[in-house]
């Protein structure tokens, strides 16, 4: 990872003092690196000039800069759109779990302030909904200048709760949502399954368009211990002795299986699903959440 | 009781290693950590062992793995069995009570066991203690041992008894039971100058410090130390050990009846004899008995057995009996001795020797051969399968002797020349007169030299016979010689006024029984005993017991050691001094004999082995566990 993306390593952003820098250097970097994408086009801020190639769409050709001097530049330039979102982020306590040096909850806090960072910049509504079993913060949407400062603030007073009942805040909140828009969800779904997707499929019961970013921990993929302990479950204090070698493959199974479980419930219910492994750079989630709209739109 | 004792105690050190094991099974039970996960729902159970049974097959495994690391050192240090109870690296304080009869004086024995007492408390804390008691034996009574309270408990049990007293044998138990660890001795005895035996053996190692608690006795001690009977009267002696002036009364029981009663009266140091007269038969158990309160008891009693002793079998071979002379003069010889009772002489001519069979041949304490020319050969074949079985045999030469059929007779060429020496008024010269046939001869002197011999058959000169009396001329005249088991003596001359005027000499008496005596000398059924030297089947106490069945039954006696009753004491250093000590090379044949026992016992081999069974249980635990 080289220039301005090695931002976007989670690891890295982490160093930086404030949740507002984080959600700044998140984006522009990713922004910056988007201009070698092809995901150009999606806002309705300037972005650049370049020069006409046949082909390109002609109602994108800036006519006064060709007046001035007599070459042809097509101007890119972002979107603007009316959109409102809604962050959900799970902060139950197996959020708090991290192999490396953030833990899910961080990695999810940092993605939460990227998107807002981002909705903001795109003029779009966003508000931010904090839950563990029961909604423990929540920050209304708005599109109001200084509400992206509000909901970077909420993400910085964020603390681990209890344990996870992902169903329960989705129905409530489903309730809650009247106007049309979109719902992410940020959260490691270490819940029951079917419960979780009840939850989701309540938002599009009612026409509103989820993305789901599973926040996972790369322990909690690959099961990579090597001695024998007693594992304590962080939510239930559950414990299970075991012998790595001996669940390992049986554990992995499981996991992906469950993991398949999500993509295929979500994939047929119309909600985008995006795993997110927290060693991965957060600039996966972003353009997860940028297809999404662009598919909302 | 057994202890185990170790041939290479240095290789225990290798038990140490038992601690590797261990410290691994702490330090894994150390990186037994809980670890928080939050998808332990996921989690499976199955596989994974329950954590108790896994930690009782950890603790299985480590046992096992303990046990193989101690049974591998144990096995180098070659353990053996040996006869302590106590560590055999462990110091030892022996305590030796002296149980003799010189203990047995009223409330000396209880001044013994209060020594012994002391001795027991005053051990080192860290000294294993052990218990010995000596008289004429010494006995193990507590091996080394932590427990005091059984030492003093068998102190408490200990009595005096009426046996003599063995130093030197204490001693040597003592070494014993010390063996190569340090020791230290704590003797409790009166100091009894008789303990001192000559003939024993026994010591203690150099360094094996010696504590001596001298025991005081009485101050006067009188002891029964003789009876006998002379006809119809028992004679004692009593004798007086003090130094002051002793009277007391002498009682004669006889079969537990008072016959007869009498005062004895004794100067200091010095014995009086008793002659006392009673009514008794011809057989029974007697007993004489003094009153002694201040010395020793078991001295008191003295026993005797009033049956006459029973006779000993000898048979002479003449060549014809019914020439009245062959053999009367050795008859009628050993007639007299013992008071008539002691020899029964059988006369046979050859012929009727011949119908005898070897069975009643070995039952004669001796044979003289007199005559062999009516001797046939089963007769021969008899006499040479006696004397060569272990018999004894006296064997004359004189006319009635066939020297070309001897060799048949006595089994061997006894180098006799046939033709006959004359030798006019040659007399007999004891060689050596502290023999035991001629010890009789000793006073008067020159009684042999009233023999007179006319004619005798003369010797070559052979290896192993020993001349015991020649005649004036040179020649011999009674050689000693082992032919097989048995022994030959061979008198040059005749018994039968033939060849000598011998038996007509007032010393062929004193020489017929003496020899006599001495042919039979073991064969004779002894009555009278002393201890602690008392036949098989009697009991090591004072005391009249029947022993024996049928016709070889007879009464015997066992008396105590009058040398016990000695008031004579040595002084602690004598005491000292007197010790035999062997320096540390002298271990040598202690750890000889725990090499010999470990070599019998073989125990590194089944140490061994059971390690190797702990391996391959712990290979098999340990698999299970992977």
């Amino acid at each position: 990872m080289a220039g301005e993306a090695r931002y976007l390593d989670p690891a890295i952003v982490a160093r930086l003092a404030t949740i507002d820098l984080k959600a700044r250097t998140i984006v522009e970097g990713f922004l910056t690196g988007l201009h070698r994408s092809p995901y150009k086009g999606f806002s309705v801020e300037f972005a650049e000039y370049r020069q006409y190639l046949p082909g390109d769409d002609l109602a994108t050709l800036d006519w006064k800069v060709y007046a001035r001097s007599d070459r042809h530049f097509v101007k890119k330039h972002e979107e603007d759109t009316n959109l409102t979102c809604h962050l959900l982020l799970d902060v139950s306590g197996s959020m708090g779990y991290g192999s490396g040096p953030i833990t899910k909850l961080q990695y999810g806090s940092y993605l939460a302030g990227a998107l807002a960072y981002l909705m903001n910049r795109q003029r779009d509504a966003f508000g931010l909904i904090a839950f563990d079993n029961r909604i423990v913060s929540l920050v209304p949407a708005s599109a109001r200048t200084g509400h992206l400062r509000a909901v970077l603030l909420a993400l910085e007073r964020l603390k681990i709760g209890a344990g996870t009942n992902v169903a329960k805040p989705l129905r409530d909140l489903a309730a809650a949502v009247r106007k049309r828009g979109l719902v992410v969800l940020v959260s490691d779904l270490l819940d029951e399954p079917q419960s979780v997707l009840d939850g989701l499929k309540h938002f599009r019961y009612r026409g509103t368009d989820v993305v789901v970013f599973h926040v996972i921990d790369p322990y909690e993929l690959t099961f990579p211990f090597e001695q024998s302990a007693r594992f304590r479950d962080i939510e239930t204090a559950q414990e299970v002795m075991a012998v790595p070698s001996a669940v390992r493959q049986d554990y992995v199974e499981r996991m992906q299986a469950r993991i398949a479980h999500y993509k295929r419930e979500l994939g047929l219910a119309g909600i985008d699903y995006c795993l997110l492994d927290t060693s991965q750079p957060l600039e996966l989630g972003l353009m997860a959440y940028l297809m999404t709209r662009r598919r909302v739109l | 009781m057994f202890g185990i004792s170790f041939l290479s105690p240095l290789f225990l050190i290798g038990a140490l290693a038992a601690a590797v094991p261990i410290l691994l099974h702490l330090f894994h039970r150390k990186t037994d950590v809980v670890i928080d996960f939050p998808a332990v729902s996921l989690l499976t159970r199955a596989p994974v062992p329950h954590r108790r049974r896994r930690q009782l097959r950890e603790l299985i495994l480590l046992a096992l793995r303990i046990a193989a690391l101690v049974l591998l050192a144990v096995s180098f240090a070659r353990p053996y069995l040996a006869g302590a109870a106590a560590p055999a690296s462990a110091p030892v304080t022996v305590v030796v009570l002296d149980t003799s009869m010189s203990l047995s004086a009223p409330g000396q024995f209880a001044r013994a066991q209060q020594a012994a007492w002391q001795a027991v408390a005053s051990a080192p804390a860290a000294d294993a203690v052990a218990l010995i008691t000596f008289s004429d034996a010494a006995t193990v009574v507590v091996p080394p041992t932590s427990d005091r309270n059984a030492v003093r408990s068998a102190v408490s049990a200990a009595t005096a008894g009426a046996g003599g007293t063995r130093y030197r044998t204490a001693l040597a138990s003592a070494s014993e039971v010390i063996g190569v660890r340090a020791g230290r001795v704590v003797i409790i005895t009166d100091l009894q100058q008789a303990g001192w035996e000559a003939n024993d053996a026994g010591g203690l190692l150099d360094g094996v410090a010696v504590r001596v608690v001298a025991v005081a006795g009485p101050t006067g001690n009188l002891a029964v130390t003789s009876a006998m009977r002379r006809d119809r009267s028992v004679m004692a002696t009593v004798q007086n050990y003090g130094p002051d002036e002793a009277r007391s009364l002498v009682t004669l029981m006889v079969d537990g009846q008072q016959a007869e009663q009498a005062t004895a009266t004794m100067a200091p140091f010095s014995a009086s004899g008793v002659e006392l007269r009673g009514t008794f038969g011809d057989a029974g158990a007697a007993q004489v008995v003094i009153e002694d309160t201040n010395g020793y008891q078991p001295d008191n009693v003295r026993f005797l057995a009033l049956d006459p002793s029973p006779a000993v079998a000898i048979t002479a071979v003449v060549a014809d009996p019914t020439g009245a002379v062959g053999g009367i003069y050795v008859e009628r010889a050993l007639a007299v001795a013992g008071g008539g009772g002691e020899f029964v002489v059988t006369v046979v001519d050859g012929r009727v020797l011949s119908k005898w069979t070897a069975s009643e041949l070995s039952r004669q304490a001796a044979v003289v051969i007199l005559g062999t020319r009516t001797l046939d050969r089963h007769g021969r074949e008899l006499l040479k399968t006696y004397l060569v079985g272990g018999g004894q045999v006296l064997l004359t030469l004189g006319p009635d002797v066939d020297p070309g059929t001897l060799t048949d007779v006595i089994g061997i060429d006894a180098g006799v020349m046939p033709a006959p020496v004359r030798s006019t008024d040659a007399t007999l010269v004891a060689t050596d007169s502290r023999h035991p046939i001629f010890r009789p001869f000793l006073l008067p002197s020159g009684a042999l030299g009233d023999v007179q011999v006319d004619q005798h058959r003369r010797l070559r000169d052979q290896a192993g016979r020993v001349v015991l009396a020649r005649l004036s001329g040179g020649d011999a005249a009674l050689t000693e010689q082992a032919v097989g088991q048995g022994r030959l003596l061979v008198f040059t001359s005749d018994f039968d006024n033939q060849w000598s005027r011998f038996p007509l000499q007032p010393s062929f008496v004193p020489f017929a029984v003496e020899t006599a005596r001495y042919l039979t000398r073991g064969r004779q059924q002894r009555r009278d005993f002393t201890l602690p030297d008392v036949p098989a089947g009697v009991p090591a106490a004072p005391g009249t017991v029947s022993s024996g069945e049928g016709v070889t039954a007879r009464r015997v006696v066992v008396n105590v050691d009058v040398r016990e009753s000695s008031l004579s004491a040595t002084s602690v250093d004598e005491f000292t001094n007197n010790i035999t000590r062997t320096n540390r090379a002298g271990d040598r044949a202690v750890v000889d004999g725990a090499r010999v026992a470990e070599e019998r016992q073989r125990w590194w081999q089944v140490g061994l082995l059971m390690m190797l069974v702990a391996l391959v249980g712990e290979a098999l635990v340990g698999r299970r566990a992977a």
